[in-house]
């Protein structure tokens, strides 16, 4: 175990090691540079470099957290008026000079968490977030437009006191904030908590119910994307010595989203030459061919959104993995090496009827949309070490049950206790974290990361997530484990899940959700789609959850022969209301159950 | 009016099914399902919830995509159809969930059946033999008729269309015996006019009350089928179907 | 009084014609046309080659929601189609898309600004106030375009379809209606709407290849609040654009611009359906 770990911050090292060797050779680059470049593409250029960092804040909110921002340029242009605006009003000297940076960074990431708040809440639609991203840039514009002289309204300010120091040395500046903040970026993507943001891209909800917190995380990363944008917004203001209200505002906004989308969004390289590339071709064709050049900007921003969403860095990896298969296949190797999980047991938590408490108590659980009631006056319990059954037909309200159980806003009566605690009002990551843990109907998981991703952010909640390191293994319990090994999943942790065939992709999400350690567990249809022998290894591994490991698992299924065989106890619901809780053989050989099944088959023979 | 000429008559195939294997995502729910149904002819697809018998009516209507086998409507092989040209084609279909728009009123649900408004004027004879008391609520909203009025409703749009090929899923669920006679009627009637009918149910009554032959359903395969006759098959099937 | 009272009227009306477009395409197809504004000003443009040819003005709405028509099914089949399933990336490539016509437009007319004539000029005399003629006839096809929606809506087959594809995509499907078809009308429709509108707002302001542009996003806002419903964008018109006003008369009219934008993000945070959805 000490091996595992000594390697594990061994590959940690190495890849910063590798960053920091990059990073180097990056800045000699732009050190010597200026020399060999004429002054005006430097010029060009030390715009085009800050302007680069802010399209790796895109790509952080947008390209791997999924957030569609319209407004990372709000925060561009904060940092640029808080350098105008301090340095005209106040003072200028190397004091006001950091301090109006400071002012820059604070005011920026107070904004972002503002509008963080407002528009990250669980059940937020993308677009309602998509819209204010949309509505800050336009707000601050014409906040700039009332400002009257103090802000220069709409002509701007020009020729504030700044330090006027040679191109070069501006070159090295923006190229030292480009080179530091993208080797910044680049750690922090290939971290655990970088890899979160893909999940939370892919599969918000399923994030949620895994106990990750969601909203927290999208916070904060704007905020700090916003910070950073509004350093890079400072420095522009800085060297230009002009800022007028189009560095805040809505167009600058969806440029910054085209070279994100034309460069690849989701690979941070991509975004960087994507927004250096354009930027200094637009500065170079503007004098001669400006409407040209914008409509084939726009001709392939919709031929890329429509054709190659990801970007033409998708064409580089594409033809790259066409064409270099013997570099690629040692490569890989490496790959596989630095990447690949180690397993290990976690140390287990006795929670499972520690304090005396029942795992899961529902009293009056009630559940109306409108007028329609769902579920009415439910009222059952489950023990530890029980599997319990809930079946019923079509439209009986099983899953409304399971959502009402494992997110607090869902129902509209009654009390659901875990292990003692109300759930009251939460949000699922929040119930997870009483002891709940839900699988779903559909397998839709996270298809771009691998097995081991998958795992590692299962124990979110647990274990946390490191913010520039990669861990390398992963402890899951040992029910977890066991799953693991039947599917042969162990085997395959470097695999991408899109991979995986139906049964396998079944058992990474029951592993997953094991790996929250939960008291309860709520099952959707575990069976559905699976065959004969698979449902039969299912059972057995419900069974030794409950046998072996004393979890209460709860299981709403159609496959009555796999309900008979696997149940403690049975809970039958027709319309929404209960209609009995009892043994297998009380519901089996139960007339009204019969008939709320079957119709009038009862009456037959 | 069905003998033994007639029958060999309209030997010709309404539904051919061969093969089937259809699925969401990864999993497959029917695997290899065959038969056939000719015209005047209907067969009750029986089986326990998530067997596949909703699966299998929305493969055949397009809304799933089958991963291989074939499906044949008069001969004319629509696999990969899209469901409205399927729908076209004289076939309805009645689903089990969101199966009316509870939005529209009664006459609007109607008028949907039909391809343009005036055939739907010509045929609400049609309505008022099946359910005349649907005709006093045409311009109610649908969603605030019973239960049992909306799945009549349902019937009456499949009806109003005049098909060939009716499917029909889980229609006698919740309703009173008094109307699941009257759909056992309209469908008898539909039948005794050519209309080759799916059926599927859990109510093993009504199934053996009008349909010639069934099949079961049990993990996306056909594990028994053949003709109803009498009550021993009900005893058979009962222990197939039993919780 | 009067005339503040009338501006109200007549903002809301004309924010009304502008939004409609969008918002049946949003309704029928669930996605946002971010070429909404170069659709206007293609619209603004229609008019001005009208005019400019010596044709009569009352001839530039029919020929803009031609052009719009044409220009919306071609856009449709191109742009639109292979993005159903991905509606925050059909955003980026209608905006995308409006870049590009904006560009040709700016190729075909240069930058500068163009004026066409409008089919009624000078003042009518209500409530003891000389009020501008157009901006009344403007709420007058407000009414007529809201009606004839409706009509459209509630009337005839094609609206029927629609609202059974709007309602349940897959049950109309399986009813024989092709949803693909309804898709392309409508957004064939909304593109002569907004065209039509761009035609009908030239003689208030002057035509740039970028007029649309401030249109865009409130008409946005404006039919999310709407809940997608033709009575709700009136009231939202009415509710917003009536708050625009006053904001401008009363306090700024540089924060009269963002008004609707701002309140229309806090209403969609307390009822996020808009005020007649769900």
């Amino acid at each position: 175990m000490a091996d595992s770990y000594a390697s594990s911050t061994a590959r940690n090292r190495r890849r910063f090691w590798l960053v920091g060797l990059v990073g180097l050779i990056a800045l000699t680059t732009v050190m010597i540079a200026p020399y060999f470049l004429d002054r005006y593409l430097v010029n060009v250029l030390i715009r085009a470099l800050f302007l680069a960092v802010l399209a790796i804040t895109v790509d952080l909110v947008w390209g791997f957290a999924g957030i569609l921002t319209f407004g990372q340029s709000a925060f561009f242009g904060i940092g640029a008026y808080a350098c105008a605006l301090v340095a005209t009003h106040y003072g200028f000297g190397p004091y006001w000079f950091f301090g109006a940076f400071l002012i820059g960074l604070a005011a920026a990431a107070l904004t972002a968490w503002l509008v963080g708040v407002l528009s990250f809440y669980h059940g937020a639609s993308p677009l309602y977030s998509s819209i204010i991203t949309l509505a800050l840039p336009i707000v601050l514009v014409q906040i700039i437009f009332a400002g009257g002289r103090f802000t220069g309204s709409s002509s701007g300010i020009s020729g504030f006191p700044t330090y006027y120091w040679a191109v070069e040395t501006w070159f090295v500046i923006a190229g030292v904030m480009l080179v530091v903040i993208g080797c910044f970026a680049w750690l922090f993507v290939r971290s655990d908590l970088g890899r979160i943001l893909v999940a939370i891209r892919e599969n918000e909800d399923r994030c949620a119910y895994l106990g990750i917190p969601v909203s927290r995380i999208k916070i904060a990363l704007f905020t700090a994307c916003g910070s950073i944008g509004a350093a890079a917004g400072f420095g522009y203001a800085a060297f230009t010595n002009v800022v007028a209200p189009e560095l805040g505002g809505f167009l600058l906004g969806t440029e910054s989203l085209i070279w994100v989308a034309l460069g690849g969004r989701g690979t941070l390289i991509g975004p960087i030459f994507g927004a250096i590339g354009i930027d200094v071709t637009s500065s170079y064709l503007s004098g001669t061919l400006p409407f040209l050049w914008k409509f084939i900007v726009g001709v392939l921003f919709v031929i890329v959104i429509v054709l190659l969403p990801n970007g033409f860095a998708s064409l580089v990896t594409g033809a790259w993995r066409k064409f270099g298969p013997k570099r690629r296949s040692a490569d890989a190797n490496d790959e596989r090496a630095s990447h690949s999980i180690l397993l290990r047991p976690a140390p287990t938590v006795t929670r499972l009827g520690s304090n005396g408490e029942k795992p899961i108590i529902i009293e009056g659980l009630g559940c109306r949309y409108g007028s329609l009631s769902v579920l009415g006056d439910l009222s059952f319990e489950g023990r530890p070490g029980e599997l319990l059954s809930i079946v019923g037909p079509n439209g009986a309200g099983k899953t409304t049950l399971m959502r009402c159980i494992s997110n607090g806003s869902e129902r509209t009566a009654g009390t659901v206790r875990i292990a003692g605690n109300e759930i009251a009002k939460r949000s699922p990551e929040k119930v997870v974290g009483l002891g709940v843990g839900r699988s779903f109907q559909n397998t839709s998981l996270f298809d771009s990361l691998t097995v081991g991703d998958c795992l590692r952010l299962s124990r979110y909640r647990i274990d946390g997530a490191r913010l520039l390191r990669r861990t390398h293994h992963v402890a899951l319990p040992k029910p977890a484990l066991g799953i693991l090994e039947a599917t042969g999943l162990d085997k395959h942790l470097d695999q991408e899940t899109r991979y995986l065939s139906h049964g396998q992709k079944r058992g990474l999400e029951l592993a997953m959700v094991l790996a929250t350690e939960p008291s309860v567990l709520l099952l959707d249809e575990p069976t559905a789609g699976l065959t004969k022998t698979e449902r039969t290894a299912i059972g057995d591994v419900l069974l030794s959850l409950t046998n072996s490991y004393g979890l209460c698992v709860i299981l709403i299924e159609h496959d009555l022969d796999f309900v008979r065989q696997i149940s403690d106890r049975i809970v039958v619901l027709h319309e929404g209301r209960m209609v009995l809780d009892g043994s297998v053989e009380e519901v089996v050989s139960s007339d009204l159950v019969k008939s709320v099944y079957s119709g009038h088959a009862a009456e037959v023979a | 009016m069905r003998n033994g000429t007639e029958r060999e008559a309209v030997s010709e195939q309404i539904i051919s099914v061969a093969r089937l294997r259809s699925g969401y995502g990864g999993g497959d729910i029917l695997r290899d399902i065959s038969f056939d149904l000719s015209a005047g002819e209907i067969l009750a697809i029986l089986g326990k919830n998530g067997m596949g018998k909703s699966t299998l009516l929305k493969t055949i209507m397009g809304f799933v995509k089958p991963k291989s086998g074939s499906i044949k409507l008069r001969g004319v092989d629509v696999t990969n159809a899209e469901p409205h040209w399927i729908a076209r084609r004289s076939i309805a279909y009645t689903p089990q969930e969101f199966a009316i728009f509870r939005e529209l009123t009664v006459e609007e649900n109607l008028r949907l059946g039909v391809e343009s408004d005036s055939l739907l004027k010509q045929r609400l004879g049609d309505v008022r033999d099946a359910f005349p008391r649907m005709t006093e609520r045409m311009s109610q909203r649908a969603g605030t008729l019973s239960g049992g009025e909306q799945k009549m409703l349902l019937l009456c749009r499949a009806i109003v269309s005049r098909p060939d090929i009716m499917l029909i899923d889980e229609i006698s669920e919740g309703l009173q015996p008094t109307m699941i006679e009257r759909m056992a009627e309209i469908l008898r009637t539909a039948r005794s006019k050519g209309v080759a009918i799916l059926l599927i149910e859990q109510n093993l009554n009504f199934a053996l009350s009008i349909a010639d032959r069934f099949a079961i359903l049990k993990i996306g395969e056909i594990v028994e089928s053949g003709r109803f006759e009498g009550r021993d098959t009900a005893g058979k099937l009962e222990k197939h179907l039993r919780i | 009084m009067t005339a503040l009272f009338l501006d109200i009227v007549t903002t809301s009306a004309i924010l009304f014609i502008v939004a409609a477009g969008l918002m049946i395409i949003l309704g029928v197809m669930k996605l946002i046309n971010f070429a909404h504004g170069a659709f206007l000003t293609v619209g603004g443009y229609s008019a001005y080659i009208v005019t400019d040819y010596g044709f009569s003005p009352w001839l530039t709405v029919p020929f803009a929601a031609f052009v719009g028509f044409v220009l919306g099914i071609a856009v449709e089949r191109l742009v639109v189609r292979p993005l159903y399933s991905r509606p925050l990336d059909a955003i980026l490539a209608t905006w995308g898309l409006g870049i590009v016509i904006t560009q040709i437009i700016v190729f075909a007319f240069g930058r500068g600004v163009q004026f066409a004539e409008s089919p009624m000029s000078g003042t009518l005399e209500i409530f003891a106030v000389g009020y501008s003629a157009w901006r009344l006839t403007l709420v007058l096809v407000a009414v007529l375009l809201g009606v004839g929606l409706t009509a459209l809506l509630y009337l005839t087959r094609f609206g029927l379809n629609a609202r059974a594809v709007i309602m349940n995509e897959d049950l109309a499907r399986g009813l024989g209606i092709d949803s693909v078809k309804v898709r392309v009308s409508t957004f064939g429709l909304g593109a002569a709407l907004a065209c039509g509108a761009g035609a009908l707002i030239t003689p208030l302001l002057s035509i740039d290849p970028n007029m649309g542009l401030p249109w865009l996003v409130n008409s946005f806002m404006l039919v999310l609040v709407s809940g997608v419903a033709i009575p709700g964008l009136a009231l939202a018109s009415l509710l917003l654009g009536g708050a625009q006003v006053v904001v401008s008369t009363f306090v700024s009219p540089i924060l009269g611009g963002v008004t609707i934008v701002v309140f229309a993000a806090i209403l969609l945070r307390i009822r996020p359906k808009g005020l007649f959805g769900g």
